[in-house]
């Protein structure tokens, strides 16, 4: 019993699993043919050795710079900022964006002890640093309490380098999150950004 | 008074484990009802139940867990109500163990518990809201958000947010953050803060005359007034969600420094009240520290016939009004004024509660008795 009470214990740790769902998802895995659960295995493993945040922008990526930070075809002059790196998949899936993006990795909540220094605020302000040809950031922070806190804080940081600070059209719904956001409704929020 | 098309009834109501009701099925006469019963045997229980197809908590602010009767473990309340076109049904239902709540409109559950409230049109008279009158400056807060929330759409989901941001400010405020930091939770909390600012200083100034007409016509010639005492100073006029925001804004600064040395927002809709003040030869007093109970007690039911006014208005139907046990307390000259007065104004279902057959009746005596014996109600 020991390992199968294992697996439940891990995959109750997963968000949004309770108990009940772990122990279903158990039995239905032992289920399952040998092949298959140790396929997942393999890919599992293979994400925890070599999935790691870019060192330029913070997205999860096995390569380093990511994907975005490496391709000459984004536009280098404008750097969207997300909180987390599954929001990426969501403005992609616009094709309304073509520059370069930055993973804060959550966003400011006093509540649950959150401060700047817990976010990838620093390597940010680098990228904007001396020589930069970032001249726009729009921030794309959900439409929370606490992303609309963050968006107003980076734009206090940013906003005396001389660099424009746009946010997104309050399109979402209030509360909402953009990983969940329809394609529509992100390109008219990007549409429509406004000046911070 | 405005026009209104229909009525809201409760046609139907069925309770289980619901305070001391096992088991209760009811057919209430469009008109209304008089309960006459004992002290102790479910009167406001009854309506308690009713109310809650409205709001979802207890009127009287008592938690869930104490709505399910002794020894059981889930309590259900399903009405069926006339109006606003057709006949709809509204139930709830709370676990004890879990605390978990279910609500349906129609048989499906809304996404928000919030895109269900209000769905009854409905106004309770009660002796707990002496409160509104005598209680902490957080009880008529209460009442205010409670009015809003329910007749005016946006109102919930803007002090919601208000409050969420205010408790991210505190913290950051005992946690000593950077200025940079603080300001970019002002914006928010004077945002939204002003939006409810705006909201509730609207209304204050849309029922102050009818208030102060109501009181004097009960009163029989004493005056008293409401006015918003709002922490964000305010001019005269209700300024609108922009102005109340910008009052906001500079009275955050120069509270500043304060704020940082309490560890806390010493300014908002968190700190606001609304003032009864009795009239009285060379000045006013509030009638929270200077009222007699009678006089309390008029300020409340001319406050609860203005939220039925605000009802009318908003959903464009009549309310449906239930009083429980009105007339304990009050002259006889008051009590017949009150009579008159809701006679002439509430003219769609009225259920109202008695410990005994009096001869103040509604409705000219037209209204059915019911009595009331232990959770067991005899139609
Ligand atoms: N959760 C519960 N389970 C069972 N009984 C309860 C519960 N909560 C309250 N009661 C009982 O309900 C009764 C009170 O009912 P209620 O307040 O409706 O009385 P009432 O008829 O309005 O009386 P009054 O005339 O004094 O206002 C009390 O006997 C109390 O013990
Ligand atoms: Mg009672
Ligand atoms: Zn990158």
């Amino acid at each position: 019993m020991a390992v199968i009470d294992d697996l439940t214990g891990e995959l109750s740790r997963l968000p949004g699993i309770g108990r009940k769902t772990a122990l279903r998802l158990t039995y239905y895995l032992l289920k399952r043919p040998p092949e298959e659960i140790q396929r997942l295995a393999r890919v599992l493993e293979a994400v925890a050795e070599q999935v790691r945040p870019c060192s330029e922008c913070g997205n999860l990526s096995e390569h380093d710079p990511c994907a975005f930070c490496a391709n000459p075809r984004r536009d280098p002059s404008a750097i969207c900022v997300v909180e987390e790196a599954a929001d990426i998949g969501a403005i992609e899936r616009t094709g309304q964006y073509h520059g370069r993006y930055h993973v804060l990795g959550g966003r400011l909540s006093p509540l649950e002890g959150i401060n700047p220094e817990d976010l990838n605020i620093a390597a940010l302000l680098r990228r904007l640093g001396n020589g930069s040809v970032v001249r726009e950031v729009i921030v794309a922070t959900n439409p929370s309490v606490e992303g609309e806190a963050t968006a107003l804080y980076l734009q206090k940081l940013i906003g005396p380098l001389g660099v424009r600070v746009t946010r997104l059209a309050r399109g979402l719904p209030v509360g909402g999150d953009l990983e969940y956001a329809d394609g529509v409704t992100i390109a008219e929020a990007l549409a429509g950004r406004r000046e911070l | 008074m405005s026009a209104v098309a229909s009525s809201a009834a409760f046609r139907k109501l069925r309770l289980r484990n619901f305070r001391n009701f096992a088991e209760l099925e009811l057919s209430f006469p469009p008109a209304g009802v008089a309960v006459i019963g004992d002290n102790g045997t479910g009167k406001t229980n009854l309506l308690e139940a009713l109310y809650y197809l409205e709001i979802f908590r207890s009127f009287r602010g008592a938690p869930d867990e104490q709505l399910v009767r002794f020894g059981e473990e889930v309590f259900h309340v399903r009405g069926v109500l006339d109006g606003a076109g057709s006949a709809r049904e509204i139930e709830a239902a709370f676990e004890r163990r879990s605390r978990r709540k279910r609500v349906a409109v129609n048989g499906a559950e809304p996404d928000r518990l919030g895109d269900a409230l209000g769905g009854v049109g409905v106004v309770i008279f009660s002796p707990a809201d002496m409160t509104l009158v005598a209680g902490a400056p957080g009880d008529r807060r209460r009442f205010l958000d409670i009015v809003l929330s329910l007749n005016r759409p946006g109102y919930l989901g803007a002090l919601q947010r208000y409050r969420q941001i205010l408790k991210h400010r505190n913290a950051m405020l005992r946690s000593g953050g950077s200025d940079a930091l603080l300001a970019a939770w002002d914006e928010g909390l004077a945002e939204w803060g002003g939006r409810v600012v705006a909201w509730r200083a609207e209304w204050i100034a849309e029922i102050a005359p009818g208030f102060a007409r109501r009181y004097a016509a009960i009163a029989g010639g004493q005056t008293a007034r409401v006015a918003y005492a709002s922490s964000v100073p305010l001019g005269d006029t209700p300024p609108g969600a922009e102005a109340a925001a910008e009052a906001f804004r500079a009275e955050l600064a120069r509270l500043g420094p304060r704020e940082r040395e309490r560890g806390m927002t010493l300014v908002g809709p968190h700190r606001d009240d609304l003032a009864i003040l009795l009239q009285r030869d060379g000045g006013e007093a509030e009638l929270r520290d200077f009222g007699s109970g009678g006089q309390q007690r008029t300020a409340a039911i001319a406050l609860r016939m203005v939220e039925a006014e605000t009802v009318r208005s908003a959903r464009g139907r009549e309310p449906v009004v239930l009083l429980d046990d009105v007339f304990a307390e009050l002259d006889p000259g008051r009590s017949g004024r009150i009579l008159e007065l809701l006679e002439d104004e509430e003219r769609g279902q009225v259920i109202l509660t008695a410990p005994k057959e009096s001869d103040l009746e509604l409705r000219r005596g037209s209204l059915a008795h019911w009595r009331i014996e232990a959770g067991a109600v005899l139609t």
